[in-house]
């Protein structure tokens, strides 16, 4: 008899092969983007029946609401051709290596990690419990110099990315100061000019 | 110049033109509505009103119109075809005085141009057509409109008079 | 077994009587718009459906039921079609975790503000896949503005939020609004007012309302993401719409204006008349005072261009909110005042 968390986790969890699958068999990008929107939503799903709401919740709030959405604003503006073609299989041979590499590196970690034998069964479930204190407490205590540094290094990322977009201002760049705008009043824009009438002097 | 300054970041920073804005929907949101239900309620409108055109007769019957053409001359947008001819007992009248009603544009020339006061311009304006060639306001048409709306043309110019 | 399919239907019966009413709701707000705009600009409004105009959003309703659903050709039929749902359902999921009254509520779980993200940020995808889809211009410019713009004004809303979590060190809704309990000066409106004013100010953004609706743009951009769409599936999107607004409104009440308690609550005599209304009562009439300043704003202010929208967002309320983010963690820290003792 299997219970009805496992039927969840089954069916799940097949959906998230299925499209994570999708994501690299699919042609177009577009498609291919919303399946792995897809993909994150059933790993938040996952994550929900191990009682990790907060991350699961962040996943979705973060990924799938601000990432994803802008991976998506920039794929929906490429040309709608089919860019991705089966015959090139130039770097194959790599991916292959990488793929093997990672795939060993999971099972490492499976078999000597205490995670797993730790998430057969959430710690402690009670209703005072909240996940989102366990983890903050510690993210700031245990972890809080790595915590940071991850923090300083999103912003070297955000500022290297301006950087190199950024090139200087245009002198010909057309644009409006709003200060001025708002600021302008009649006594500047308009003038008043009394002209007299030519007909009457003649 | 410091003044209007101070003035103006007050004014910006407590956005006081948003609630000067709010203030005054909110105070139209509390007075009467200005509308008019239509067909239940009309708009007042002046006696002087172009409506619709009619042809008028003197009190004994007699139809006003004699067929000068003056009407047809001053018409810029000419809307009206006359034909005049003598009648039995002598007098001239018209024998076809047809208005295209869509052609007219209500300028009430005609009205002005009229040395015997026949046509006139009614303060009607709710009148229609349903079908092709009901545009066509004949004669006969336009003296029974006359008929039948004599009594709200001396009632327009009374008040216009007054 | 008997017994989970009983929870399994009562759960079914109480999603039933919070999405019925929101359904009639959002009828009603249609109709409660365009006789308030109407006021506002000394006209009527509908009038001529039943006394008052009052059957007037079920004529539209069935009108709307009656029309053709129009396919464009060149359209991505599956995604045409499934993202008006898209749109609808996270509109609707959020119901789940609002309190109504003390206990009233469907699930009382401890991350409730988080799922109320992660759900509202959902919603943009419907509008971005609708745009797509519809493969047509206007259609896409319209999705592109609604997303760039709501994402803009999650980042605000969202560290409104957060400085609403600082404040009562929970983020269970029910939790939220009990912190505010005893009188309305224990409100986190007036510790927190500069929050409030961005979280407003998001809020009428995020749900693509004017002043902030360049989505629609009926006049650039005819209606924006969803100009394809006919009939119902039109209906919908504007269902999620005018659903939004009501939850947007109702998330005010519960983070910033105690809720369901009532606002005379620790006043000497007053309080004692109005004991014994019920905090419903309450809650409903404040999120009707909040929906008709939604509609008074929109009767009010000309629509924003789209670049003072971005500059607004970026430059005004994120770095306002973040300050007052540090801003109150100071006053928790130092317990300010009667908020955070």
């Amino acid at each position: 008899m299997i219970s009805l968390l496992d039927c969840f986790f089954y069916s799940i969890s097949s959906m998230l092969v299925a499209s994570s699958l999708a994501v690299i068999l699919v042609r177009h990008p577009v498609r291919a983007a919303l399946f792995l929107v897809l993909s994150f939503v059933m790993a938040a799903m996952l994550w929900m029946l191990l009682e990790a709401e907060f991350l699961s919740l962040v996943l979705i709030f973060v990924y799938v609401g601000a990432i994803m959405t802008l991976f998506l604003f920039v794929i929906m503006m490429l040309p709608a051709e089919e860019s991705l073609s089966w015959k090139k299989w130039r770097g194959f041979p790599f991916a292959l290596l990488l793929f093997a590499l990672l795939l060993s590196l999971l099972f490492y970690m499976l078999k000597h990690s205490l995670l797993l034998g730790a998430s057969a069964s959430p710690a402690d479930t009670t209703s005072t419990y909240t996940n989102t204190q366990a983890i903050g407490h510690i993210l700031y205590t245990q972890y809080a110099l790595p915590f940071e540094m991850i923090g300083i290094l999103l912003l070297v990322a955000m500022v290297a990315a301006i950087m190199l977009t950024f090139r200087g201002r245009r002198v010909d760049a057309k644009g409006q100061c709003i200060n001025k705008q708002v600021r302008a009043s009649k006594q500047d824009q308009l003038k008043l000019v009394n002209i007299p009438s030519e007909g009457e002097k003649g | 110049m410091s003044l209007s300054f101070a003035k103006r970041q007050i004014n910006s920073l407590l956005l006081l033109e948003l609630f000067r804005g709010l203030s005054i929907t909110g105070r139209v949101f509390l007075t009467r509505a200005i509308t008019i239900r239509y067909p239940e309620e009309d708009t007042p409108i002046s006696p002087r009103f172009r409506g619709m055109l009619a042809l008028r007769r003197y009190a004994n019957g007699e139809e006003r119109c004699i067929g000068c053409r003056l009407c047809e001359a001053a018409c810029p947008a000419l809307a009206i075809t006359i034909e005049a001819d003598v009648r039995s007992d002598g007098s001239r009248r018209t024998t076809i005085y047809d208005i295209d009603a869509f052609k007219c544009m209500h300028c009430g020339f005609c009205e002005e141009a009229c040395p015997v006061d026949a046509i006139v311009l009614t303060s009607e304006m709710h009148y229609h057509m349903e079908a092709r060639g009901e545009n066509i306001f004949t004669k006969d048409k336009l003296l029974a409109i006359g008929d039948l709306y004599e009594e709200k043309i001396a009632q327009d110019r009374e008040k216009d008079n007054a | 077994m008997l017994e989970a399919w009983l929870t399994l239907i009562w759960i079914v019966i109480k999603i039933l009587l919070i999405i019925l009413p929101l359904m009639g709701a959002v009828a009603y707000l249609t109709l409660a718009e365009r006789k308030i705009i109407g006021r506002m600009q000394a006209r009527m409004g509908p009038n001529r459906a039943g006394l008052f105009g009052v059957l007037q959003p079920l004529a539209d309703g069935l009108k709307l039921l009656c029309k053709e659903i129009i396919l464009p050709s060149s359209a991505n039929r599956f995604l045409f079609i499934v993202s008006p749902i898209l749109v609808l359902a996270p509109a609707l999921a959020v119901w789940a975790v609002i309190p109504f009254s003390e206990g009233l509520v469907l699930a009382n779980i401890n991350a409730g503000v988080l799922y109320l993200l992660a759900m509202t940020s959902l919603g943009v995808y419907g509008i971005l896949i609708a745009g797509w889809s519809s493969n047509s211009k206007y259609a896409f410019y319209g999705s592109m503005r609604a997303a760039a713009q709501v994402i803009s004004y999650e980042i605000s809303m969202g560290f409104a939020l957060a400085g609403v979590l600082l404040a009562s060190g929970s983020m269970n809704l029910s939790q939220i609004v009990l912190r505010q309990a005893g009188g309305v000066w224990h409100w986190f409106v007036i510790p927190l007012f500069p929050l409030f004013f961005v979280y407003w100010v998001s809020a009428i953004a995020e749900t693509n309302r004017a002043p902030f609706d360049v989505a629609e743009g009926e006049s650039e951009i005819v209606a924006g993401f969803h100009v394809e769409y006919s009939g119902m599936g039109f209906a919908i999107f504007f269902l999620a719409e005018y659903a939004n607004m009501i939850f947007v409104s109702t998330l005010a009440v519960l983070l910033f204006f105690g809720g369901w308690l009532s606002p005379f609550e620790g006043i000497p005599i007053l309080g004692k008349w109005f004991a014994w209304m019920p905090g419903i009562i309450w809650l409903l009439a404040k999120i009707s005072l909040f929906l008709f300043l939604y509609l008074w704003l929109r009767a009010t202010f000309p629509r924003y261009r789209y670049d003072q929208i971005m500059r607004l967002g970026w430059k005004i309320l994120i770095p306002l909110s973040l300050l007052w983010v540090i801003v109150v963690a100071l006053f928790v820290y130092y317990h300010v005042g009667i908020w955070f003792a």
